[in-house]
């Protein structure tokens, strides 16, 4: 792996919020060779892209996403509800130049009504979320996200869940991925990485269906993941080691020698 | 502006990166800064390898504590593996091996923490290596256990104790910096893939009397089944309590309205009682 490989992956690592703490480590270690992180701007692209950043355009206090299926090309990105088209700086993560831009097009109908029917729904379950609706593949599907971060720095943690979905008109089909992603770092490094698929069908095809598909597919998935969590604690974590023997009492260190003996003190350890 | 040390950076990123590839990302590591090579590998813990003792049979595991060059030392049999050429630049007597009296409490200790292994993990893998320091001994303590209780759920859970006893007039000074690094993971179709690691570090000091080595080593047990168990309950609060509480705080299952009329009448409830 090339040194520029190298800390592209790194920044393709980078936990949610955490892009320029990990950037200026990059820097840091390569300082006998500057030039280097000036050659970051594709993975930057990627990792904003990717992670559905978002950002807040000048004057507006509504934040925006930026993704693949927003880019108008040449580092311009667009969104449909606030009908504005930008230019995004990958490395500061900050937008300029912004224009009107006018959505037009087959799916200019199905996107709004989509936007108009998603905006309450975030607001009901997402604190502090972005999102946006567009066309894509020449007007023959359209894309849904949802991003929602909550960053707590002060306290040594931060999360983002990601929701992508594409739908696609001619059949009603509608194919999703849900991701989440923690981190903790208090005196450590704790990650929780989640990814599930979702596909289903919403044969109505009106924004109202789609959102509500979406929220049933959501909410079912939240439920899974609590149980995700009990499943993990109850199973795997007790399977590698006892809060305590089973006796229920700490070892007695004086006496470790003589359990060797009676190899059976510990009542299930003969169970390998 | 005074630019940020090398080496401070590196460990800040390895704090940030996926710790499930710590590995990895050190290689990549050392890769960029060769310079820091000795002092990653050496502050860095990772998951532990396992080898087996071609005297004994017995499992080992293996950590730079043990390692001279390309070669491991079993805490069973005390040989290195592969063996050390008689050449030996540089190391003394063929691998560095503890004094006499330090390998006697060595031998017991491994004896005792193999009881400790069986009673708390009931199956894994345990080693203790133990080295001289000019004013007492140093030791690692390590446990590694792997776990696949269901089809679609596994988990390893690997432990590093380090310590230091250093004589002091009527007691003896211990440090020890303790690392438990937990990997859990589990899908299924209804939950796709979850993957929750990671690894959670915590020092303590403490000045007990030790008149015997059989004094060091239940001092030293005592000191890591403490940490281990204090370790325990955090990593568990963790994972299961702070990583979900997370989740839930990005998004809500319940209607976020609904909640804050609920909050709003309770306001109101417990205002119109006071008056």
């Amino acid at each position: 792996m090339s040194a520029l490989e190298t800390i592209s992956s790194f920044v393709e690592g980078a936990p949610p919020g955490e892009l320029a703490d990990v950037i200026a480590d990059i820097k840091a270690l390569t300082v006998a060779d500057p030039g280097l992180v000036s050659k970051l701007g594709p993975a930057f692209e990627k990792y904003n892209e990717e992670q559905f950043a978002t950002v807040r355009l000048p004057g507006s206090t509504q934040p925006i996403i930026v993704s693949s299926h927003s880019s108008l090309g040449n580092g311009r990105y667009y969104d449909v509800e606030s009908s504005t088209s930008f230019e995004y700086d990958h490395a500061t993560q900050k937008a300029s130049g912004a224009q009107s831009y006018v959505l037009e097009g087959a799916q200019a109908d199905l996107t709004k009504t989509t936007l108009k029917s998603l905006s309450p729904y975030v607001k009901e379950h997402f604190p502090n979320a972005a999102y946006g609706v567009y066309p894509i593949e020449n007007d023959s599907k359209v894309a849904i996200i949802v991003v929602a971060n909550k960053y707590s720095p002060n306290n040594f943690w931060n999360g983002r869940w990601r929701s992508l979905y594409i739908f696609d008109p001619s059949s009603g089909a509608l194919e999703g991925s849900l991701k989440v992603d923690v981190h903790y770092y208090e005196d450590g490094n704790v990650r929780l990485l989640t990814s599930k698929s979702v596909t289903t069908t919403v044969s109505a095809g009106s924004g109202a269906a789609i959102v509500k598909e979406m929220g049933n597919a959501e909410k079912k998935y939240q439920e899974e993941l609590n149980r995700g969590f009990t499943s993990l604690s109850e199973g795997a974590f007790k399977a590698l080691r006892r809060q305590l023997p089973v006796t229920r009492q700490k070892i007695e260190w004086d006496k470790v020698a003589s359990y060797r003996v009676g190899q059976d003190i510990g009542g299930g350890s003969s169970r390998r | 502006m005074a630019s940020a040390d090398p080496f401070d950076s590196a460990l800040d990123l390895l704090r940030r990166l996926n710790p499930k590839h710590t590995t990895k990302h050190l290689q990549s590591l050392i890769s960029l800064a060769p310079d820091l090579t000795e002092d990653l590998l050496s502050s860095v813990d990772q998951p532990l390898s396992v080898r087996r003792c071609k005297q004994t049979g017995r499992d080992y595991l293996l950590c730079d504590y043990n390692r001279d060059g390309d070669s491991y030392r079993s805490p069973w049999s005390n040989e290195f593996d592969p063996p050390l050429g008689s050449a030996g630049a540089g190391s003394e007597g063929g691998g560095a091996t503890p004094s006499e009296k330090v390998r006697r409490m060595e031998v017991k200790a491994n004896e005792a923490f193999d009881v400790y292994r069986e009673l708390y993990y009931e199956g894994g893998v345990s080693s203790v290596y133990f080295w001289n320091l000019d004013d007492g001994f140093a030791g690692v303590v390590l446990l590694k256990k792997e776990a696949k209780p269901g089809s679609a759920s596994e988990g390893s859970w690997d432990s590093i104790h380090v310590f230091e006893a250093i004589d002091r007039a009527r007691m003896t000074q211990y440090n020890l910096t303790s690392t438990v690094i937990l990997s859990l993971s589990t899908n299924s179709t209804g939950l796709g893939d979850m993957d929750l690691s990671g690894n959670m570090t915590r020092q303590i000091e403490q000045e007990l009397p030790a008149e015997s080595d059989e004094q060091q080593i239940a001092n030293i047990g005592k000191l890591v089944e403490d940490m281990e168990l204090k370790m325990r309950n955090l990593l568990q609060e963790v994972y299961f309590g702070k990583a979900k509480d997370v989740v839930g705080d990005l998004r809500s299952v319940g209607s976020l309205s609904e909640a804050g009329r609920d909050r709003e009448a309770q306001r109101e409830l417990i205002g119109s009682m006071r008056r």
